[in-house]
């Protein structure tokens, strides 16, 4: 958290010394102060970690963009053609983000991905109820909201 | 020129989007699929405010949009706890 | 007049998702795979449209506010369905006869208003 504040001032720094406040300025900002941050400060662990977090985040960005586009497109498909194609089904997901915010993200991102509706969380957070479309393979499904989730909490903590 | 074509098929895909919209608010069965259908409506109307804004340059309309966005949303989630903790069970229809 | 073309496809698409989601409220069996149809394609086609309106524009204070609605309406889209799916669920409305597996049913507590993780014979223990 200290490193992203401190990468947004130097980024506001940046703006203030060209004088003029625009988006393109403050995102070269924020790319310059981020590459002064991992170069001078890349011995201690708390900016380390954050230098390591950025990329992966921006991956996660354009993956998530990728999956959210697959997802309309199936949803499309489902809609144009008949129904019968669909195996819809409710199943249980075991989880393994345990915080409020990490579960509500992993919620989340499970509605807007490919095929999956998360309906619930079981009282005692230990268990994700989804509403899958394509029910035909399960064992499928369930490692795919794995991979998902394991791309979060890479991020999160 | 382009953006004329544009927009006018756009309003015309989403005049389309929310007749369809406006007959599942109509059929029901049953209340939350008529929630579903209001929330849809209330997205359609964001859309339309963007097509809205692009062609007629006034973007003070995107706090409409975003004040909307946010009312649908509260408005889903008071129907969804009117549902749970009491009400009537069943659409009297 | 490039930038026209990229905005005027976006928009079209974005339309077309949401035409695409209302299709799916009006033609899906039931109410959760209706709410699959409004949750992903509403969402993006909303983000579409807004998104080709702030490349119209190019201005910071659009842009932001466009990256606000987004983002907030990728925020709300799945938690408004987890309530209304919950709710539906609870009131008993009925699933498709083509539904294959239902590991939900019989785990609702209707008078605490919890769930429990396991089987139901399994929850006794817990509570």
């Amino acid at each position: 958290m200290i490193a992203l504040t401190w990468n947004l001032l130097l980024a506001l720094i940046w703006v203030a010394l060209w004088g003029e406040f625009t988006a393109a300025n403050l995102v070269v900002g924020l790319i310059v102060g981020y590459l002064v941050l991992a170069f001078a400060l890349r011995d201690m662990p708390a900016f380390a970690s954050y230098v390591a977090k950025v990329p992966r985040a921006i991956r996660f960005f354009f993956w998530f963009n990728r999956e959210l586009i697959r997802s309309n497109l199936t949803v499309a498909y489902d809609v144009l053609t008949k129904t019968h194609y669909m195996r819809p089904g409710v199943i249980a997901v075991p989880l393994e983000a345990s915080r409020d915010g990490e579960i509500t993200i992993v919620a989340n991102l499970i509605s807007l991905t490919p095929g999956t509706l998360s309906l619930d969380v079981s009282s005692d957070r230990k268990v994700l109820y989804i509403h899958v479309m394509y029910l035909t393979d399960e064992a499928e499904v369930v490692r795919s909201i794995k991979d998902l989730e394991r791309r979060v909490l890479e991020l999160m903590r | 020129m382009i953006l004329q074509i544009a927009s006018t098929l756009a309003y015309i895909l989403l005049s389309a989007a929310l007749i369809f919209a406006f007959i599942r608010l109509v059929e029901g069965p049953s209340l939350p699929d008529r929630v579903v259908a209001l929330e849809l409506l209330a997205s359609l109307t964001v859309g339309f405010i963007g097509v809205y804004v692009l062609v007629s340059g006034a973007t003070p309309f995107l706090d409409v949009a975003m004040v909307l966005a946010l009312t649908a949303f509260l408005a889903a989630i008071a129907f969804a706890r009117y549902l749970e903790k009491g009400g009537h069970r069943e659409d009297d229809d | 007049m490039m930038i026209d073309l990229l905005v005027g496809v976006l928009l079209i698409t974005g339309a077309g998702f949401m035409l695409v989601a209302a299709l799916g409220v009006w033609r899906m069996p039931d109410l959760l795979t209706r709410m699959h149809a409004t949750t992903k394609a509403g969402v993006l086609g909303a983000g579409l449209i807004l998104l080709g309106v702030a490349i119209h524009f190019f201005d910071t204070t659009v842009t932001v506010r466009v990256v606000a609605i987004v983002g907030f309406v990728m925020l709300t889209a799945p938690i408004a369905a987890h309530a209304i799916g919950r709710a539906g669920y609870f009131i008993g409305v009925p699933l498709w006869e083509g539904t294959i597996k239902d590991e939900l049913k019989g785990r609702y507590d209707e008078a605490q208003h919890t769930l429990s993780s396991g089987p139901a014979d399994q929850d006794k223990d817990a509570s």
